[in-house]
Protein backbone atom coordinates (compact mmCIF):
# COMPACT_ATOMS: atom_id res chain seq x y z
CA UNK A 1 0.00 0.00 0.00
CA UNK A 2 2.76 2.46 1.01
CA UNK A 3 5.06 2.11 -1.99
CA UNK A 4 2.03 2.26 -4.16
CA UNK A 5 0.49 5.96 -2.69
CA UNK A 6 4.10 7.01 -2.14
CA UNK A 7 5.05 6.33 -6.04
CA UNK A 8 1.74 7.97 -6.90
CA UNK A 9 2.09 11.01 -5.19
CA UNK A 10 5.42 10.88 -6.10
CA UNK A 11 4.61 11.31 -9.68
CA UNK A 12 1.57 13.95 -8.77
CA UNK A 13 4.15 15.94 -7.25
CA UNK A 14 6.33 16.24 -10.06
CA UNK A 15 3.26 17.42 -12.43
CA UNK A 16 3.23 20.32 -9.86
CA UNK A 17 6.51 21.11 -9.45
CA UNK A 18 6.98 20.73 -13.92
CA UNK A 19 4.19 23.10 -14.07
CA UNK A 20 5.05 25.99 -11.18
CA UNK A 21 8.48 25.18 -13.26
CA UNK A 22 6.98 26.52 -16.80
CA UNK A 23 4.98 29.32 -15.40
CA UNK A 24 8.02 30.80 -13.72
CA UNK A 25 9.95 30.21 -16.99
CA UNK A 26 7.41 31.32 -19.76
CA UNK A 27 7.87 34.40 -21.26
CA UNK A 28 10.55 35.51 -18.78
CA UNK A 29 13.00 37.50 -20.90
CA UNK A 30 17.32 37.63 -21.29
CA UNK A 31 19.59 40.25 -22.56
CA UNK A 32 21.40 39.25 -26.00
CA UNK A 33 24.84 40.20 -26.33
CA UNK A 34 25.47 39.36 -30.13
CA UNK A 35 23.56 43.08 -30.84
CA UNK A 36 22.62 41.72 -34.51
CA UNK A 37 20.87 44.10 -36.74
CA UNK A 38 17.15 43.04 -37.21
CA UNK A 39 16.61 43.45 -40.77
CA UNK A 40 12.39 44.26 -40.55
CA UNK A 41 12.55 44.24 -44.38
CA UNK A 42 14.21 41.03 -44.98
CA UNK A 43 11.67 39.53 -42.05
CA UNK A 44 8.43 40.80 -44.12
CA UNK A 45 7.77 42.29 -40.92
CA UNK A 46 3.99 43.96 -40.61
CA UNK A 47 2.13 46.06 -38.57
CA UNK A 48 -1.39 46.06 -38.63
CA UNK A 49 -1.18 44.07 -41.80
CA UNK A 50 1.01 46.46 -43.44
CA UNK A 51 4.52 45.66 -44.08
CA UNK A 52 6.86 47.46 -41.89
CA UNK A 53 10.58 48.38 -42.16
CA UNK A 54 11.26 51.46 -39.78
CA UNK A 55 11.99 50.99 -36.28
CA UNK A 56 10.92 53.01 -33.33
CA UNK A 57 12.26 56.24 -32.39
CA UNK A 58 13.38 54.36 -29.17
CA UNK A 59 12.73 50.84 -29.16
CA UNK A 60 10.90 48.21 -31.35
CA UNK A 61 9.37 45.15 -30.24
CA UNK A 62 9.49 42.29 -33.32
CA UNK A 63 6.96 39.29 -32.20
CA UNK A 64 7.68 35.91 -34.18
CA UNK A 65 3.95 34.44 -34.77
CA UNK A 66 2.84 31.21 -36.17
CA UNK A 67 -0.80 30.73 -37.33
CA UNK A 68 -1.30 27.23 -35.31
CA UNK A 69 0.33 29.42 -31.84
CA UNK A 70 -3.01 29.69 -29.75
CA UNK A 71 -1.42 32.55 -27.75
CA UNK A 72 0.15 34.73 -30.28
CA UNK A 73 -3.44 36.42 -30.98
CA UNK A 74 -3.56 38.15 -27.63
CA UNK A 75 -0.05 39.05 -27.39
CA UNK A 76 -0.39 40.62 -30.64
CA UNK A 77 -3.45 42.85 -28.96
CA UNK A 78 -1.23 43.40 -25.55
CA UNK A 79 1.76 44.43 -27.86
CA UNK A 80 0.32 46.63 -29.78
CA UNK A 81 -1.96 48.38 -27.55
CA UNK A 82 1.92 49.13 -26.08
CA UNK A 83 2.63 50.39 -29.07
CA UNK A 84 -0.26 52.77 -28.68
CA UNK A 85 0.16 54.09 -25.35
CA UNK A 86 4.06 54.58 -25.23
CA UNK A 87 5.84 57.30 -27.34
CA UNK A 88 9.38 55.90 -29.49
CA UNK A 89 7.79 52.36 -29.48
CA UNK A 90 7.01 50.79 -32.76
CA UNK A 91 5.19 47.04 -32.90
CA UNK A 92 6.38 44.91 -35.78
CA UNK A 93 4.85 41.19 -36.30
CA UNK A 94 6.34 38.37 -38.06
CA UNK A 95 4.95 35.07 -39.50
CA UNK A 96 7.50 32.27 -39.39
CA UNK A 97 4.66 29.10 -40.23
CA UNK A 98 6.53 28.70 -43.19
CA UNK A 99 9.68 29.85 -42.54
CA UNK A 100 11.35 27.66 -40.50
CA UNK A 101 14.84 29.03 -42.08
CA UNK A 102 13.96 32.11 -40.22
CA UNK A 103 13.12 30.09 -36.96
CA UNK A 104 16.49 28.26 -37.37
CA UNK A 105 18.44 31.50 -37.82
CA UNK A 106 17.40 32.96 -34.68
CA UNK A 107 16.95 29.89 -32.30
CA UNK A 108 13.47 30.04 -32.54
CA UNK A 109 11.52 27.33 -30.64
CA UNK A 110 8.12 28.79 -29.48
CA UNK A 111 5.49 31.02 -30.43
CA UNK A 112 4.83 33.90 -29.00
CA UNK A 113 8.83 34.77 -29.26
CA UNK A 114 9.49 38.45 -28.85
CA UNK A 115 12.36 40.71 -29.88
CA UNK A 116 13.07 43.89 -27.93
CA UNK A 117 15.37 46.41 -30.51
CA UNK A 118 17.08 49.42 -29.39
CA UNK A 119 17.01 52.55 -31.43
CA UNK A 120 19.63 51.71 -34.14
CA UNK A 121 17.31 47.85 -34.56
CA UNK A 122 20.23 45.80 -32.58
CA UNK A 123 18.84 42.83 -31.10
CA UNK A 124 19.33 43.16 -27.01
CA UNK A 125 16.64 41.44 -25.25
CA UNK A 126 14.22 38.58 -26.03
CA UNK A 127 11.70 36.60 -24.28
CA UNK A 128 10.19 32.89 -25.62
CA UNK A 129 6.58 32.42 -24.46
CA UNK A 130 3.95 35.26 -23.47
CA UNK A 131 5.81 37.95 -22.23
CA UNK A 132 5.95 38.84 -18.56
CA UNK A 133 4.98 42.41 -18.80
CA UNK A 134 6.43 43.96 -15.59
CA UNK A 135 10.05 42.77 -17.22
CA UNK A 136 9.01 44.03 -20.17
CA UNK A 137 8.11 47.39 -19.31
CA UNK A 138 11.24 47.75 -17.20
CA UNK A 139 13.54 46.57 -20.09
CA UNK A 140 11.68 49.39 -22.29
CA UNK A 141 12.33 52.06 -19.52
CA UNK A 142 15.60 51.61 -19.59
CA UNK A 143 15.80 52.59 -23.74
CA UNK A 144 13.71 55.47 -22.30
CA UNK A 145 10.20 54.27 -23.81
CA UNK A 146 7.15 55.39 -21.38
CA UNK B 1 -3.66 27.00 -47.92
CA UNK B 2 -7.35 25.27 -47.33
CA UNK B 3 -9.19 26.92 -44.11
CA UNK B 4 -8.12 25.21 -41.05
CA UNK B 5 -11.69 25.17 -38.58
CA UNK B 6 -9.98 26.61 -35.45
CA UNK B 7 -11.15 25.18 -32.09
CA UNK B 8 -12.26 26.46 -28.45
CA UNK B 9 -8.01 25.47 -26.43
CA UNK B 10 -10.45 24.50 -23.24
CA UNK B 11 -11.82 21.11 -25.30
CA UNK B 12 -8.76 19.35 -25.52
CA UNK B 13 -7.82 20.59 -22.15
CA UNK B 14 -10.86 19.22 -21.11
CA UNK B 15 -10.13 15.80 -22.07
CA UNK B 16 -6.52 15.97 -20.98
CA UNK B 17 -7.91 16.33 -17.72
CA UNK B 18 -9.87 13.07 -17.94
CA UNK B 19 -6.71 11.74 -19.46
CA UNK B 20 -4.71 12.29 -16.54
CA UNK B 21 -7.00 10.77 -14.18
CA UNK B 22 -7.33 7.83 -16.04
CA UNK B 23 -3.51 7.45 -16.54
CA UNK B 24 -2.93 8.24 -12.96
CA UNK B 25 -4.87 5.77 -11.91
CA UNK B 26 -3.16 3.29 -14.02
CA UNK B 27 -0.29 4.37 -12.74
CA UNK B 28 -1.63 3.97 -9.34
CA UNK B 29 -2.79 0.57 -9.92
CA UNK B 30 0.31 -1.30 -11.73
CA UNK B 31 2.22 -0.37 -8.24
CA UNK B 32 -0.43 -1.58 -5.60
CA UNK B 33 -1.23 -4.65 -7.28
CA UNK B 34 1.66 -5.15 -9.64
CA UNK B 35 1.92 -3.74 -13.38
CA UNK B 36 -0.90 -5.57 -15.40
CA UNK B 37 -3.17 -4.48 -12.76
CA UNK B 38 -3.11 -0.84 -14.81
CA UNK B 39 -3.28 -2.85 -17.85
CA UNK B 40 -6.95 -2.70 -18.50
CA UNK B 41 -7.01 1.48 -18.27
CA UNK B 42 -3.51 1.19 -20.32
CA UNK B 43 -5.62 -0.19 -23.24
CA UNK B 44 -8.79 2.19 -22.22
CA UNK B 45 -6.04 5.21 -22.26
CA UNK B 46 -4.65 3.34 -26.03
CA UNK B 47 -8.55 3.84 -27.32
CA UNK B 48 -9.30 7.13 -26.53
CA UNK B 49 -5.71 8.39 -27.57
CA UNK B 50 -6.62 5.79 -30.99
CA UNK B 51 -9.84 8.01 -31.52
CA UNK B 52 -8.97 11.28 -31.23
CA UNK B 53 -5.85 10.86 -33.47
CA UNK B 54 -8.00 8.88 -36.11
CA UNK B 55 -11.80 10.92 -35.65
CA UNK B 56 -11.47 13.71 -33.32
CA UNK B 57 -14.73 15.13 -34.21
CA UNK B 58 -16.66 11.99 -32.82
CA UNK B 59 -14.06 11.28 -29.93
CA UNK B 60 -16.63 11.23 -26.71
CA UNK B 61 -14.29 13.88 -24.62
CA UNK B 62 -14.84 16.64 -27.37
CA UNK B 63 -19.05 15.71 -27.56
CA UNK B 64 -19.47 15.79 -23.72
CA UNK B 65 -17.35 18.65 -23.79
CA UNK B 66 -19.14 20.40 -26.51
CA UNK B 67 -22.83 18.85 -24.80
CA UNK B 68 -22.36 20.04 -21.20
CA UNK B 69 -19.27 21.35 -20.84
CA UNK B 70 -18.58 24.72 -23.60
CA UNK B 71 -22.24 26.14 -22.61
CA UNK B 72 -21.55 26.42 -19.09
CA UNK B 73 -18.46 28.34 -19.66
CA UNK B 74 -17.79 31.87 -21.40
CA UNK B 75 -17.31 32.48 -24.94
CA UNK B 76 -13.46 31.84 -25.71
CA UNK B 77 -11.65 34.85 -25.82
CA UNK B 78 -9.31 33.27 -28.37
CA UNK B 79 -9.81 29.63 -30.79
CA UNK B 80 -7.16 28.05 -31.51
CA UNK B 81 -5.34 25.78 -34.51
CA UNK B 82 -6.11 22.12 -33.67
CA UNK B 83 -3.00 20.58 -35.60
CA UNK B 84 -0.22 21.45 -32.39
CA UNK B 85 -2.74 19.86 -29.43
CA UNK B 86 -3.76 16.54 -32.40
CA UNK B 87 0.24 16.36 -32.49
CA UNK B 88 0.08 16.27 -28.81
CA UNK B 89 -2.23 13.40 -28.87
CA UNK B 90 -0.29 11.31 -31.22
CA UNK B 91 2.84 12.06 -28.64
CA UNK B 92 0.45 10.15 -26.28
CA UNK B 93 -0.62 7.91 -28.68
CA UNK B 94 2.55 6.56 -29.02
CA UNK B 95 3.17 6.35 -25.51
CA UNK B 96 -0.26 4.78 -25.27
CA UNK B 97 1.00 1.94 -27.92
CA UNK B 98 4.36 1.66 -26.01
CA UNK B 99 2.34 0.69 -22.66
CA UNK B 100 -0.34 -1.64 -24.70
CA UNK B 101 1.93 -3.59 -26.60
CA UNK B 102 5.01 -3.21 -25.15
CA UNK B 103 3.42 -3.71 -21.58
CA UNK B 104 2.62 -6.98 -22.75
CA UNK B 105 6.25 -8.21 -22.55
CA UNK B 106 7.82 -6.53 -20.46
CA UNK B 107 5.41 -5.09 -18.05
CA UNK B 108 7.09 -2.54 -16.18
CA UNK B 109 6.20 -0.30 -19.76
CA UNK B 110 2.90 -0.08 -18.49
CA UNK B 111 3.64 2.55 -14.85
CA UNK B 112 6.56 3.91 -17.53
CA UNK B 113 3.89 4.96 -20.08
CA UNK B 114 1.27 5.68 -17.93
CA UNK B 115 3.13 7.96 -15.72
CA UNK B 116 4.39 10.09 -19.18
CA UNK B 117 1.09 10.16 -20.40
CA UNK B 118 0.33 11.59 -16.98
CA UNK B 119 2.87 14.34 -16.40
CA UNK B 120 1.56 15.79 -20.38
CA UNK B 121 -2.11 15.40 -19.87
CA UNK B 122 -1.71 17.35 -16.45
CA UNK B 123 0.25 20.25 -17.47
CA UNK B 124 -2.23 20.61 -19.88
CA UNK B 125 -4.67 20.17 -17.99
CA UNK B 126 -4.12 22.35 -14.92
CA UNK B 127 -1.05 24.48 -16.28
CA UNK B 128 -2.49 25.12 -19.59
CA UNK B 129 1.25 23.99 -20.79
CA UNK B 130 0.85 21.38 -23.84
CA UNK B 131 3.98 19.55 -24.37
CA UNK B 132 3.35 18.01 -27.52
CA UNK B 133 2.54 22.24 -28.92
CA UNK B 134 5.85 23.28 -27.23
CA UNK B 135 7.77 20.51 -29.09
CA UNK B 136 5.73 21.20 -32.35
CA UNK B 137 8.05 24.08 -33.97
CA UNK B 138 10.65 22.84 -32.89
CA UNK B 139 10.23 19.14 -34.40
CA UNK B 140 9.52 20.85 -37.32
CA UNK B 141 12.79 22.91 -37.80
CA UNK B 142 14.26 19.96 -36.96
CA UNK B 143 12.29 18.48 -39.95
CA UNK B 144 11.04 15.38 -37.63
CA UNK B 145 7.13 16.53 -38.42
CA UNK B 146 5.90 18.61 -41.45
Amino acid sequence: METSLIATLGLLALGVIGGITFKALQGKGHRVSTKEIIDLGKLKASNNGLPTTEYGKKATLVQFSTSYCGQCPGVKRTLSQLEYRLGGLRFAEVDITERLDVAAHFNISQTPTVFLLDQNGHLIYRMGGVPKMNQLMEELEKLGVK
Amino acid sequence: MTEIKRIDPRGPRFGAGITSVLSLASFALSFQFGFIAGYPLMVALFLLFAWSVFSPKTHPYQLIFQKLVRPRLKEPTELEDPRPPQFAQKVGFSFAILGTLGGLVISALIPIAAAFIFIAAFLNAFFGFCLGCQMYLGLRRFGIIR
